[in-house]
């Protein structure tokens, strides 16, 4: 036993325990996110169920299987269920029925003893919506311009429709958006030249001859999309519910129609990931329950990417101060001191710190300066994804100083004099010398400061986040990158769907695949990051001293 | 009297008056200079001044101050904060410890090369054009030109020159030192500080560097460091002995090996101690 301590295979047992442990939960979690995010992605099987109620009523419910649940029998006792006496539990499905225009709540719970047969009908249709979710039912009739045509042209009347659809979104968003934006500007302009009293009658008449004019564009794409819209309008669908009743839907809120039960594995992988797609490029719609999530993937990603030009240059001048430039006494050992103690304030704080500090007063200050034509409606002086990004830029400071000053205490001494010794000063050396070779440190950090970063949400909530942003901080409006903006972001859109989301089941399985999704952006932007690094590791390699 | 025979490399050495030197024959001027680490003195009162084109060597045993003192003359001790030095070195007739003296520019002048060769993780070219860069010369011709005269100043261009833009780090100790020295002549100084340039590597690289030596001094004034008796005895015109910071003796190097005045010189050279 003695022998057996000695040799040192406790120890590789003990650490090669701590590694598998580390390793299961970080698989087992991710496991977890990928398994119920992706298969929200994935066609499911819509159900028909014959099935008698309580009161002895024969009903019919049409669905997706969400859940299935053990109870124990004994809470259901009350309900004279024609069971076996002797069975402990019963099992109970969850139902998505879709169909909120109908019913008020979109999922039910169904006894497995009260069901008379389950089916899966293949011309059962799903007809996802812009509004009230899903349809699930049969088709009866296909309308195009006001009169019933077959039921195979359907499909080819979807894509029609879905280019309309297009077109009305491209020139809703990018142009009438263009043209509000320009009267927006001239109505300022108008406004800074009446502030500083420069205003001509001259003057004041080209601006109302722009707005004028702009207002004509506007009322001429406006006919263009009354015209669209029209054309879209006519086109209809009338399906049939699970209770029989005819409901029409008009083509111009369908997304797509799909008939799950005749799809074959390919036709589900193909729409598996054209979903998933979806889900990244679209824009949120019902409250964030549905539709994609591709502006919060934009603004964490953006929020997180100024993050880094902020953090980067402002940390490593600092370490470099410290390191390099301050006298090696007690004031600089509390500075370091200082700094590392900085990395464990909660983050919540610095949300308080960016509030008041950058939103009120710097921003203040800035919307006096130079926007006192949008007062009182603030500019800068309100949260957004500049403040963010500063916000956070200050709480991953410390990370990046750190690193980088350990990065530069590794630099063996003989780098610093070689340089000094061939007429380089310190600035120089530092420049040439030792920068690029402490680069893979600074990387380290940049790394970490990301990876903290992405995750934080709580700051957020108070300098730039919101639930939903109706433009993105970029566009095709000069300046082009609106870093006045507020902005969406995954991890606060994770928080929001699943804990404030008015449909609770809808929004479920968004959470994890939102979840999964900031946790790809994560690790895509490391992995960026870290081959950086690499390469940089390489190209500077020190000797092995 | 000498314990050794060393190959002499130095074949027609000069014997110079070393304390009747006229001016132009002073490449260096060391007077009265104390240096102390903090309360500590290393150097005690040392005057002695350093021949041009030859090669003068410092010796003594560990810890007596001659790397110390080689430091003085490009002023490298100003790196440590607690050193503190008193005295001259005059160049050319300037005080180096002038408060106007742009210590970048002195570095240009006095070259130095380390114990252990120290090449950046930049490629050869790159760590031969170092010193021309930070002056502001970037005409590639003038470069190109500057690389290949270093290079081959240093014995090194015939075994680099297919290869200038690979990584100095993959080159062999013997050939990093040289690139070392190449890099330290690329910006063309008057005085060439050797500190212990052998004391790593292996005897037929020490060989070639010694060569190098004694055909740098047609260029430069070389001051070496070396614990290495015979390595002084086969390079140096000239050199100093030193003992617990004090400069014991001073003379050319065949003198110092056969004769010495002092017997203190006489015991380190005879393996007395050291």
């Amino acid at each position: 036993m003695n022998n057996w301590f000695k040799s040192g295979s406790p120890w590789v047992w003990l650490s090669a325990g701590g590694v598998s442990i580390s390793l299961i939960s970080v698989l087992g979690l991710l496991g977890l996110i990928a398994w119920r995010g992706l298969s929200y992605f994935w066609p499911a099987d819509i159900y028909q169920f014959e099935m008698t109620d309580e009161q002895g009523k024969n009903l019919t419910v049409i669905g997706e299987i969400y859940e299935r649940e053990s109870i124990p029998a004994s809470q259901l006792v009350h309900l004279n269920l024609n069971i076996d006496e002797s069975a402990e539990t019963i099992e109970r499905l969850l139902i998505k029925t879709g169909n909120r225009e109908l019913v008020s709540l979109d999922f039910r719970w169904i006894l497995v003893p009260q069901i008379n047969n389950t089916s899966l009908p293949a011309e059962l249709v799903v007809i996802e919506r812009r509004t009230h979710g899903n349809f699930y039912g049969y088709i009866e009739e296909v309308i195009l311009d006001g009169q019933a045509v077959e039921q195979n042209k359907m499909l080819q009347l979807v894509e029609r429709v879905s280019d309309f659809q297009a077109e009305m979104e491209d020139l809703q968003k990018s142009d009438i958006g263009a043209i509000n934006y320009q009267i927006e500007r001239t109505r300022l302009k108008e406004r800074k030249h009446i502030l500083d009293n420069t205003l001509t009658t001259q003057l004041q008449q080209e601006l109302k001859d722009k707005v004028v004019g702009l207002k004509a564009d506007y009322s001429v794409l406006e006919e263009q999309l009354m015209a669209l819209r029209e054309k879209i309008s006519r086109d209809q669908i009338i399906v049939r519910a699970m209770d029989g009743q005819k409901v029409t839907i008009n083509f111009e809120d369908v997304l797509q129609v799909t008939f799950n039960n005749k799809l074959n594995v390919f036709e589900k992988l193909k729409m598996f990931f054209s979903q998933i797609g979806a889900f990244v490029s679209d824009d949120p719609r019902e409250a964030n329950t549905e539709g994609g999530v591709f502006p919060a993937i934009f603004g964490t990603v953006l929020m997180v990417l100024l993050m880094t030009v902020i953090v980067s240059p402002l940390g490593v001048v600092a370490a470099i101060y410290l390191h390099e430039y301050a006298g090696n006494n007690a004031l600089t050992k509390l500075l370091r001191i200082a700094v590392i103690n900085l990395a464990g304030v909660p983050s919540i704080v610095y949300g308080v710190f960016g509030l008041g500090f950058f939103v009120y007063m710097v921003g203040g200050s800035l919307d006096d300066l130079f926007y006192a034509e949008t007062l009182p409606s603030p500019t800068f002086g309100t949260p957004g994804v500049m403040w963010s990004a500063l916000t956070l830029a200050i709480l991953t400071l410390p990370v990046v100083i750190v690193s980088t000053e350990e990065g530069l205490s590794r630099i063996p001494s003989a780098m610093r004099h070689g340089s000094l010794a061939l007429g380089a000063t310190k600035a120089e050396t530092l420049w040439r010398i030792i920068l690029p070779i402490a680069s893979p440190a600074i990387m380290t950090g940049i790394i970490l400061a990301i990876a903290r970063a992405a995750g934080e949400v709580a700051p957020l909530m108070l300098v730039g986040v919101v639930k939903m942003a109706p433009n993105l901080p970029l566009d095709g409006n000069f300046p082009f990158l609106h870093l006045d903006r507020k902005f969406m972001h995954l991890g606060f859109h994770i928080y929001d769907v699943g804990f404030q989301s008015p449909n609770v089941e809808a929004a479920r399985p968004l959470v994890y695949a939102t979840a999964l999704l900031l946790v790809s952006i994560i690790v895509a932007l490391n992995i960026t990051a870290v081959s950086i690094r690499n390469r940089l590791r390489e190209k500077y390699r020190m000797l092995d001293q | 009297m000498i314990s050794v025979t060393p190959k002499k490399l130095s074949e027609h050495r000069v014997k110079l008056d070393l304390n009747n030197l006229s001016p132009e024959q002073v490449a260096l001027e060391i007077k009265n200079l104390d240096l102390y680490y903090g309360d500590k003195q290393a150097l005690q009162n040392i005057s002695m001044s350093i021949p041009k084109g030859q090669v003068t060597a410092f010796i003594g045993p560990s810890g007596c101050g001659k790397s110390t003192l080689l430091r003085c003359i490009n002023r490298m001790n100003d790196l440590v904060d607690i050193c503190k030095i008193t005295g001259e070195i005059n160049l050319n007739g300037d005080n180096i410890y002038d408060r106007h003296t742009d210590v970048a520019a002195l570095r240009r002048k006095v070259g130095m090369v380390f114990q252990r060769p120290n090449p950046f993780p930049k490629s050869i070219y790159e760590n031969v054009v170092y010193g021309l860069r930070i002056t502001g010369v970037n005409n590639r011709r003038v470069l190109d030109e500057a690389v290949e005269n270093a290079l081959r100043s240093a014995a090194l261009w015939n075994e680099v020159k297919d290869r200038l833009h690979e990584s100095a780090l993959g080159l062999s100790g013997g050939q990093q030192q040289r690139l070392v020295i190449a890099r330290a002549i690329a910006i063309e100084p008057e005085v060439l500080l050797l500190d212990e340039p052998t004391s790593a590597l292996d005897p037929i690289s020490t060989l070639t560097i010694e060569e190098l030596i004694n055909d740098l001094k047609k260029q430069f004034t070389v001051v070496i460091v070396t614990h290495n008796m015979q390595q002084a005895a086969r390079v140096s015109d000239q050199t100093a002995f030193m003992y617990m910071g004090d400069l014991i003796e001073y003379s050319d190097t065949n003198t110092l090996f056969t004769t010495p005045v002092k017997k203190k010189t006489e015991d380190y050279i005879t393996g007395r101690y050291g």
